[in-house]
């Protein structure tokens, strides 16, 4: 939807999307499904890079040029988020690239040498919760002095592979997708990358800074592809990053909010135990699907660029309640004074992530 | 039938990794899912798949693998009933 | 931060904190055979993909070690790394898709196609709440892995790590270095 955060809030404030049907046939696949892909020939490629690598460093290089950072510091520390980097490099459809490059630390590595980063990257394969992993991250090894500047991106694109696995677990909608709504079906799959650079604050912020105040991850112990009904997993993350936030300072939850049926289910339970059933809750899920490694990094740009607009934007596809307790959701922009927001992840192999971010 | 009973016992003890677990173990009216052999989700979709590598059945909704896959009984009544293998 | 045990896997042999076990295969069979005799109560082992058999059996030897598994808490965490990931998976599932005329996605081998579902399954076996996370590194960097261990006790409900490197790179070559690490 767009190259900065400012294209990207306002296609978002004005409800658009690039939710699209897509035929069958399409990536060779034999059923039609809807998603939010990229439209490549409007994205820059970088030589010798594959279209993964390629959005990563739009992204990165985009961030970076808003800092007056020295990249060839060796205290700059690179961490990537994605779930499925260059899988598609294992269809034989796809052109030929170097064979490691289907290595998430290879492809991590081909970026860092892009920009003349000299440590090693990390990256965080956490599956759908990577990206608030990843900041979480960077916020302790800024915290322990491990280093002074983390780039965090969050990136994943759609393939054959991916496509057809979420499939083959019933897991799609058809249409586009309807986060919390009782007629939901299903996800929709997207591609976006997104970068957050943290540094540690040594002063408390100049107004309109925004800080990660804390975050945790907890896993729900109960099943590999299945959330916990209770919302175990979530809750007890609710629970830990919240820590002395007060449930009034909250602007709103940004939920994961896929547009399943377990996942919204089960965020609304742990929603109500975590005492916070009366906080507005949003899913930015209908204006980009799910983008995976991608979404906890940019539905938290996005989010802090709805609080700096004193604005909770609207939960697209929304209508009407489809879960058992009872959240409160709007179709429609809100406005808002609060300066603090929570998000929350959830993905396979039970963990769940939970994040507070505060603007001074 | 006898023979669709013993080749789907033996398929889902294949396609489902249930290593220690023979033909002979599985009866006929057992349930296969919650107590029985102790199926699961992820074992509903893949029984999904194997019905249609196996007998060309596609099974759109998932939830209604739930009365078809109740038991090695009802699953074999099914594929009977539907196949086009 | 204290190592109070530790576990080496490979395609050859098996250490418990320095003990090696009597053991006669190798490869992917080292694995079975590893679990029949040490663990052999646990039948979703065998749904398992080949990172996760391997962490699985590393964890549970060192929980063995330990004496006690310490289950239903959330001060344990549960932090690995890698080179290849789900790689190994990944191409076996990439098979079920390949062919245009072949095309049966399995989700049973696709779930297993992230390389964090090892940990979700050493904290379904033992009911662990705590963190869980997979951090992929093109080279294994001690540093770096040692500074996000000690970072990640800065969550403070965590009092302990299950942590390592966890790396598959085929059926038959793999490696598993997993310790047990206290905060003091």
């Amino acid at each position: 939807m767009g190259f900065t955060t400012a294209e990207n809030y306002a296609a978002v404030k004005q409800g658009r999307s690039m939710l699209e049907g897509y035929p069958a046939g399409t990536m060779d696949l034999p059923e039609a499904f809807t998603a939010s892909l990229f439209h490549w020939d409007e994205v820059e490629m970088t030589d010798g890079c594959t279209p993964f690598e390629s959005i990563v460093i739009q992204s990165v290089g985009r961030a970076l040029a808003q800092t007056t950072i020295d990249v060839s510091s060796d205290r700059l520390l690179f961490i990537l988020s994605t779930t499925k980097g260059n899988v598609h490099l294992l269809d034989s459809r796809s052109p030929r690239f170097p064979e490691e490059r289907v290595l998430l630390g290879e492809a991590a590595a081909t970026v860092a040498r892009h920009f003349g980063f000299r440590r090693q990257p990390l990256v965080v394969s956490n599956a759908c919760i990577s990206g608030l992993s990843a900041q979480i991250t960077a916020m302790r090894l800024l915290e322990s002095g491990a280093c002074d500047i983390a780039v965090v991106c969050g990136a994943d694109i759609q393939s054959r592979f991916i496509i057809s696995g979420f499939g083959s677990f019933k897991a799609l909608s058809p249409m586009e997708c309807r986060p919390f709504d009782i007629e939901r079906l299903g996800l929709n799959l997207g591609e976006a990358a997104a970068t957050i650079i943290y540094t540690r604050s040594e002063t408390q912020g100049e107004k309109g800074q925004w800080q990660a105040v804390s975050g945790a991850v907890r896993n729900d112990a109960f099943h590999i592809s299945g959330p916990s009904p209770k919302g175990e997993g979530s809750y007890r993350a609710i629970r830990a990053a919240m820590g002395d936030t007060a449930p009034d300072e909250l602007a709103f939850i940004n939920v994961h909010g896929t547009s399943t049926m377990y996942n919204d289910e089960m965020e609304s339970a742990a929603i109500d135990r975590a005492g916070l059933i009366d906080i507005p809750v949003n899913s930015l899920k209908g204006y980009y699907g799910h983008t995976m490694g991608a979404a906890g990094v940019l539905e938290t740009i996005l989010s802090m660029a709805a609080v700096d607009d004193s604005t909770i934007i609207g939960t697209r596809g929304y209508e009407e309640l489809g879960v058992s307790h009872k959240v409160k959701l709007s179709a429609q922009n809100t406005p808002t004074t609060k300066q603090t927001f929570l998000k929350l992840l959830s993905g396979f192999g039970g963990c769940n992530a939970a994040m507070v971010f505060r603007r001074s | 039938m006898e023979e669709l009973v013993l080749e789907l016992k033996k398929q889902i003890i294949e396609v489902l990794n249930l290593e220690d677990v023979q033909p002979e173990d599985i009866e006929n009216d057992a349930p296969l899912f919650g107590e029985g052999l102790g199926l699961d989700s992820i074992d509903a979709l893949e029984l999904i798949v194997m019905m249609e590598k196996s007998y060309g059945i596609k099974i759109k909704d998932p939830s209604a693998g739930k009365e078809i896959f109740k038991s090695i009984n009802t699953m074999a009544e099914f594929v009977k009933a539907n196949r086009t293998k | 931060m204290t190592t109070k045990q530790w576990v080496k896997i490979t395609p050859e042999s098996v250490e418990v904190s320095g003990k090696t076990l009597a053991t006669t295969n190798c490869g992917a069979a080292l694995l079975t055979e590893v679990y029949r005799a040490h663990v052999n109560d646990y039948p979703k082992f065998f749904k398992m993909d080949e990172l996760s058999k391997l962490g699985f059996l590393a964890t549970e030897l060192l929980l063995q070690a330990e004496g006690e598994r310490h289950s239903e808490s959330d001060d344990r965490a549960i932090i690995l790394f890698g080179r290849n990931g789900s790689l190994v998976c990944d191409r076996k599932y990439q098979q079920t898709i390949e062919r245009r005329d072949d095309f049966f996605p399995s989700p049973s081998i696709f779930v297993y196609t992230l390389p964090n579902i090892v940990t979700g399954e050493i904290a379904i076996r033992n009911h662990y709440y705590g963190e869980t996370a997979f951090y992929a590194m093109a080279h294994c960097d001690e540093q770096l892995i040692r500074q996000t261990i000690e970072a990640s006790f800065l969550d403070p409900a965590t009092q302990s790590v299950i942590c390592g490197w966890v790396d598959c790179e085929s059926d038959q070559q793999f490696e598993a270095n997993v310790k047990l690490i206290y905060k003091e």
